[in-house]
């Protein structure tokens, strides 16, 4: 009998290790390493004493909050002022965002790459600033008007959801579009029949995931004044009263806590839609009318007048703030505060990222639902882990950083931990996710060979699952570069404090300077991470 | 099942080939009856010294369970997971053990070259004979194998078969297949089992069946 193996042997094989990818771990572990090292933790006193006193009433008043009718009263209506923030700057973003979907997708330029890249190029600007900024930049522009809060979310929101509906339209298959063009269809027509139905779901689930992030943003602009739960709660913490706080801080986790759980039903449902005959499944039809009816009712609430944005006194200080804005300030000492509390922001945002991936990856088993049958203890560990890290992330960082800057002195340290906390609520469910998704062939092959659970753990699960969680944690490192910002205005620290005394100093020039700083580094933190998951690719 | 016998499974699908599998190397717990497994019952043993059970027996599937983003020789070399301890586990994950057992053990498949290749970059036939290597690296005492020949030319088909029988009744353990393929059954095993809805209706040595009987068992009619 001939077989293949009577051929000339192969030559040997020899073990390439990849060197972009050890490259690139080096990279990250030195990165860590220097941002440790800058943290101040080795260096000098992080904790701070003197507030721990406050500290221990701030954290006594959390079983008892102010109950009082009347506070619970303006809790109430800061909540649906949050809410239709919210529900307003989402449905403008998705608008503005479907319309600009068009001229940046690849389609629609068909070969023009220049054309393409300068419709992109334009969307980065919004999108490189967090809606935190952009509210504090309307606030100088519009006054306290409920505007500030729509806009803040619009402006940001509409050009990601641009970008990530024209990826959406792009990634549809071809086929169908390219038969009715040569079938004669004008390119909207073709696009119409050919590309939306097929992309609807993903853009229907991208606009409810949307919404969800919206109402966090909502509460958080409140904090730099644009009203709200958040501006309630910035009140009564400058107050001392901790008792209003706790109230406003069940509140507005509640109230995040709901969209993160309706979201994510009605997304899930989108994906999988519920069927009988040929009726629709009434979960996503009925949201969709609830936020319809809700952006009605959003728009009388707040009592919004299209006539405020062109006021005289909107396009007079508008005017001001532009001339005054330019040119940027380039003193050197302006920038050295800026390198050097951009070099913060960026510590700030490595430390979360590396406390929020190994928090998330030791808890990843737990966080898991069990598969197959499993013990009452095991389910109940499982079940907590959930409930934990679900208030994890429905507290946004601005409020942990808030709570933390009673014990740490400001600086790295307490922002990277409210950014971390708050990312490990995020990161430990998507990790969950991933693990309750893993193929469990592998690992079950290896006990039916006697395999100890570290072995099983190595050889089954932890291969298949390094790449998504590294691509999944680059991915928040993103957000929590942007997230710097917002916890610094606060005063945690970093390139966010900078902006903050610049902004209330009304020395425009320097805001200009530090806002290109901004859009530079997460810019920076962008194309890093988008290297770095082409590499583990 | 006799030391040094080698036994084919075969049966429609669905027939319970897979789950017998399962219930010998004990991913499956039998709702009823007995199992003696190398002369212990698998359902009465717990912790170590079930594993050292596992470690004595060595299933083969349809290439399913190896590991795609893991090199060829760390998924060969997984066969020694049950003897070997934690701390050498994850340092061979660094510095390949023993890289000349895997060496042999490949070459014996024919798969020599592609040692430090990503398994998922192999095809589902390569796949397979990468699932027979780390067979060979584990020694194990009963070989169990479901279908291991699907995915694989008549050519390489028969060596594998051919070496997994080997390999069980040389150290004078024992095989069990699961096949499709009657030819195959008859040239490679000395008895045939048949199983029809979960129950045992054919039992007679490979040498007083023909492929024709067999392919009649299945439901082929010509």
């Amino acid at each position: 009998m001939t077989t293949v193996l009577d051929r000339a042997a192969p030559p040997a094989a020899r073990l390439h290790r990849d060197r972009r990818r050890w490259a690139w771990a080096l990279a990250g572990v030195v990165l860590v390493g220097w941002a440790l090292a800058g943290s101040g933790l080795f260096s000098g006193p992080v904790l701070n004493p003197a507030g721990a006193g406050q500290a221990g009433r701030f954290l006594s008043a959390a079983l008892r909050p102010e109950l009082d009718g009347g506070f619970l009263r303006v809790v109430a209506g800061s909540t649906l002022v949050t809410l239709a923030y919210a529900v307003l700057g989402a449905g403008l973003a998705v608008l503005l965002g479907a319309l600009a979907a068009v001229p940046v997708s690849r389609t629609a330029w068909g070969g023009r790459r220049t054309g393409w890249l300068l419709t992109r190029g334009v969307l980065a600007l919004p999108r490189g600033l967090h809606e935190a900024v952009w509210g504090l930049l309307l606030v100088n522009v519009l006054g306290l008007d409920p505007w500030v809060g729509v806009l803040a979310i619009a402006a940001p929101y509409g050009a990601i959801t641009a970008k990530v509906f024209a990826d959406l339209l792009d990634e549809v298959p071809r086929g169908s579009y390219d038969a009715l063009l040569a079938a004669g269809a004008g390119r909207g027509t073709a696009a119409l029949y050919g590309l939306l139905p097929a992309a609807s779901g993903g853009l229907l689930s991208y606009s409810f995931y949307r919404l969800e992030c919206a109402v966090r943003s909502a509460v958080v602009l409140g904090l730099i004044g644009a009203g709200g739960l958040g501006y309630q709660l910035a009140l009564s913490f400058t107050s001392l009263r901790w008792e209003q706080v706790w109230t406003t801080v069940y509140a507005l986790a509640l109230l995040c806590l709901l969209a993160d759980v309706g979201g994510r039903a009605v997304r899930r449902r989108v994906a999988a839609p519920r069927r009988t005959g040929y009726r629709r499944d009434p979960l996503p039809a009925g949201a969709v009318l609830a936020v319809v009816a809700g952006v009605g009712w959003a728009l009388w609430y707040l009592a919004l007048s299209p006539a405020a944005l062109v006021s005289a006194r909107t396009r007079e200080q508008l005017a001001y703030l532009g001339s005054a804005a330019w040119p940027p300030a380039v003193d050197g000492e302006l920038l050295g505060d800026v390198w050097s509390t951009a070099l913060d922001a960026l510590r700030m945002s490595v430390l979360a990222i590396a406390f929020a991936a190994a928090g998330a990856v030791a808890l990843a088993a737990l966080a898991a639902r069990p598969h197959g049958p499993a013990g009452p203890v095991r389910r109940t560990a499982g079940a907590l882990t959930r409930l934990a890290l679900l208030l994890l992330r429905a507290v946004p960082p601005p409020v942990w950083a808030l709570v933390l800057l009673f014990v740490l002195l400001p600086g790295v340290l307490p922002g990277a931990l409210a950014l971390g906390v708050y990312t490990l609520g995020v990161l430990g469910r998507l990790v969950g996710e991933a693990v309750e998704e893993a193929d469990r062939r592998p690992a079950e092959a290896l006990r039916a060979m006697g395999s100890s659970p570290v072995g099983r753990w190595l050889y089954g699960s932890a291969p298949a699952l390094a790449g998504p969680v590294l691509a999944l944690s680059l991915y928040r490192w993103e957000v929590a570069i942007r997230d710097t910002v917002l916890v610094g205005l606060l005063g945690a620290g970093g390139i966010g404090v900078l902006l903050s005394a610049r902004t209330s100093a009304f020395d425009w020039p320097a805001v200009t300077t530090v806002l290109a700083a901004i859009v530079l580094l997460t810019f920076l933190v962008d194309l890093v991470s988008d290297r770095a998951r082409a590499a583990l690719r | 099942m006799a030391a040094g016998e080698r036994v084919a499974v075969v049966g429609a699908s669905g027939a319970g080939k897979s789950t017998l599998l399962n219930v010998l190397n004990g991913a499956v717990t039998p709702a009823a009856g007995q199992v003696r497994v190398l002369g212990r019952d698998p359902t009465a043993l717990r912790g170590r010294e079930l594993r050292r059970l596992r470690a004595r027996t060595g299933t083969v599937h349809q290439h399913l369970e190896l590991t795609g983003a893991l090199r060829v020789v760390h998924n060969v070399n997984a066969g020694r997971l049950g003897s070997w301890p934690a701390s050498r586990a994850a340092w061979s994950l660094l510095r390949p053990q023993d890289p000349g057992t895997v060496r042999d053990a490949l070459g014996r498949v024919g798969l020599a070259d592609r040692m430090y290749e990503r398994t998922d970059r192999l095809s589902g036939g390569q796949r397979q004979r990468v699932a027979l290597a780390r067979l060979l690296v584990q020694q194990p005492d009963l070989v169990l194998a479901d279908e291991p020949a699907s995915a694989l030319d008549p050519a390489l088909a028969d060596l594998a078969l051919g070496l997994l029988g080997d390999l069980a009744t040389g150290r004078g353990g024992a095989l069990l297949a699961c096949l499709h393929d009657p030819a195959l059954a008859l040239r490679h095993c000395d008895r045939v089992v048949g199983l029809a809805a979960g129950r045992v209706v054919l039992d007679a040595p490979a040498r007083s069946l023909t492929v024709v009987e067999l392919e009649r068992f299945y439901g082929v009619t010509r």
